[in-house]
């Protein structure tokens, strides 16, 4: 007898704790006539269900007509840095939205585990959640992509933000990102006009395969790669992980000595570590900077310790993909594409971006 | 008097079947809930969408069973879809290789990967959880270094059909897992190997006695554990179209829940492969109903721990046995 009970305890316990949690970040569920909306519209066809009391949310952005704007959100990851300011302005802007009744759901910052196969099972997720709208942030440029196709395949306006997948340029409904070629040329500008005598300059790479790292790398390589006061002692792959450009930085200290005039890094999660232990060595000539514009990095430079960062305007990107559905919902024209420039920040003007 | 022998028979009946079907009253409960509170997740399409997601998940765990049933684990799983896919970019684009062909041999290679964690672990007698957690460094490196690091597009449709194929309108990953399923099955219930895989995982003392090769068992296990690791990654590189050496990192996880969810014992010496199938599921139906519960991603760990806790603490009081 007491074995029947706590069984069955155990299975209320196991069906609360879905439901407890169901209920807790996302307060909004539909009511019940909503819910039963799309219900109707599989058995009816689906001009019927788009011409009810719905109809003023269907103008211009109902996708599947279903009298109901549904926008998605695949998140590359909820853990680095840089991705959960994206996430937070989205989530803010997405629920602002909502409440002012521009669109009618979200699903919430789905979390693509910087997977793109996880990404895929995502967008099967949000085709099946009858999303009209789905904002991806790719973690691959080749693997992602199905997940592109599949929600245009589907008829979703898909909005690609930060870095493309292979098929963005014919597929997506536009693409909000910046220009990684010109952020590496930013920073290699930089450092040559920091040294204008020139010397040996590492390059601290982000993971090798990925978008970023490549077109980062093509701005450092037109710029101070090509000139000839610089020589590049090597471009050492870090996983855009701090403690491997430390690493770096420790390796090619010993072996370049005072040669070693600049440490370039593809991220500044990177730079801020490399100028950091550059510091404690007593080496506070080195110029070491990245890309991203990170809430550390920004300290330091506002502390002088760190002499500039490149600020990518992740938020930037995410608004602009956001304001995107929002013109197509509008009926409005959308351009396929959004360039949110690159930030050189210094001591001079670091206090408009540190929060 | 008469009253409580009643009342013990029922029990009896009552832990009967939920000692069989115990998982899968889980299964049930939690579809029901998810989908009142949102119909849509039961919708036909996305029962498919869920079973497909969960066909890569659901091979790995058959492999991790037999490792987990003998006493060991195999830890290198993950690392096993690395290398599968960076061989089939290999084999499909840069040599230009015949895709069945390039299927066989990538999958072999990952069978010979198995055999040698196998082979360590029953020839030497060393931990599996040891030697599976360095062969996952070695292979994983393999792949870094038969890519060269880079990811290669393979986007051709005859290799993309591997993965978004129907037959009869039904995904070919699920009919990949139901086979396998059904072999699995058969392996594990009805062969003599498979009762040699759950005696050499009770007592393994018992196994030696009664003429059992417990190098043989072991050896084998790990073996289609790698065989199946390879076909999962062949679904996966079909999946994302690419061949990529920085992929399944983490899966080894999943797949352990499911085994551990399908009633499959630590301890060793007792699973099903209906259980490791059902396990593979909840799994699959918590991830997608997490998502269409709208639960925010930073409680989704935390739920699916909580979900796996109290799912197998469940399942441990109705199986308890005697008093």
């Amino acid at each position: 007898m007491m074995k029947k009970v706590i069984a069955t305890l155990m299975t209320a316990a196991v069906a609360m704790s879905l439901v407890a949690c169901g209920s807790d970040p996302a307060p909004q569920e539909p009511t019940p006539a909503q819910e039963e909306a799309p219900a109707a519209e599989d058995a009816a066809p689906a001009e019927d269900a788009a011409g009810d009391a719905a109809a003023s949310a269907a103008a211009g952005g109902d996708m599947n007509g279903d009298g109901k704007i549904v926008v998605g959100y695949i998140s590359k990851n909820t853990v680095d840095v840089f991705h959960a300011t994206i996430n937070g302005a989205a989530e803010e802007k997405l629920n602002a939205l909502k409440d002012e009744g521009v669109i009618d759901d979200w699903t919430g910052i789905l979390d693509g585990n910087t997977d793109a196969a996880k990404q895929c099972d995502l967008a099967q997720d949000c085709i099946n959640y009858n999303c009209d709208y789905v904002i991806i942030l790719p973690a691959e440029s080749t693997a992602s992509d199905p997940a592109v196709t599949a929600l245009s395949d589907a008829g979703i306006g898909v909005i690609v933000v930060n870095s493309k997948t292979d098929s963005t340029d014919f597929l997506a409904l536009t693409y909000c990102g910046s220009d990684d070629v010109f952020a590496g040329e930013l920073m290699g500008q930089y450092v040559q006009e920091q040294v204008p005598d020139g010397g040996v300059f590492v390059h601290c790479q982000g993971i090798i395969g990925n978008s970023a790292q490549q077109q980062r790398g093509e701005g450092i390589a037109n710029t101070i790669g090509a000139d000839s006061n610089w020589t590049l002692a090597a471009d050492v792959p870090c996983d855009w992980d701090p403690s491997k450009a430390v690493n770096a930085v420790d390796d090619y200290l010993a072996q370049y000595g005072d040669d070693l005039k600049a440490v370039i890094c593809d991220n500044d999660d990177m730079s801020s570590a490399a100028q950091t232990e550059c510091n404690a060595k007593g080496r506070e000539d080195i110029v070491c900077i990245g890309v991203d514009g990170n809430q550390g990095p920004l300290q330091m430079v506002k502390d002088g310790t760190l002499g500039a960062t490149v600020l990518q305007d992740g938020a930037g990107q995410v608004l602009a993909g956001i304001d995107a559905v929002v013109k197509s919902v509008n009926g409005e024209t959308v351009e396929k594409e959004y360039t949110i420039p690159f930030v050189l920040v210094t001591s001079d003007n670091v206090d408009e971006y540190l929060n | 008097m008469s009253n409580t022998k009643n009342n013990s028979k029922n029990n009896d009946t009552l832990r009967m079947f939920m000692g069989k079907y115990g998982i899968g009253v889980i299964l049930v409960f939690m579809l029901v809930i998810i989908s009142i509170m949102k119909p849509r997740f039961i919708y036909p399409s996305n029962v498919l969408n869920i079973l497909t997601q969960i066909s890569v998940n659901c091979l790995i765990a058959y492999g991790m069973c037999l490792a987990i049933t003998t006493g060991g684990i195999d830890l290198s799983v993950g690392s096993q879809l690395a290398l599968v896919s960076c061989l089939l970019g290999q084999f499909i684009v840069n040599m230009n290789m015949n895709i069945f062909l390039a299927c066989v041999l990538a999958a072999l290679a990952a069978t010979l990967m198995g055999f040698i964690n196998g082979f360590l672990i029953a020839k030497f007698d060393m931990f599996p959880f040891v030697v599976t957690l360095a062969t996952q460094l070695v292979i994983r490196s393999l792949a870094q270094i038969i890519s060269d690091g880079k990811g290669l597009s393979m986007a051709m449709p005859g290799f993309k059909a591997i993965y978004s194929g129907t037959l009869f309108g039904i995904p070919l990953p699920i009919i990949y897992m139901i086979v396998i399923s059904i072999i699995m099955y058969i392996v594990l219930h009805w062969t003599r190997f498979g009762r040699y895989v759950f005696a050499v995982g009770g007592n393994v003392h018992a196994a030696i006695a009664s003429g059992v090769s417990v190098f043989w068992t072991k050896t084998m296990c790990y073996t289609i554990s790698g065989l199946l690791a390879g076909l999962a990654g062949i679904i996966f590189s079909s999946k994302t179209g690419s061949a990529q050496s920085n992929i399944g990192v983490g899966y080894e996880t999943d797949a352990v829940a499911a085994c551990v969810l399908g009633g499959t014992s630590f301890a060793g010496g007792i699973a099903t492969a209906p259980g490791v199938l059902l396990g593979a599921i909840i799994i699959g139906c918590i991830y997608n109903g997490m998502n269409f519960l709208n639960i925010g991603s930073y409680y989704q760990y935390m739920t699916k721990g909580i979900i796996i806790i109290f799912a197998v603490l469940l399942d441990m009081v109705i199986n308890k046995k005697g008093n």
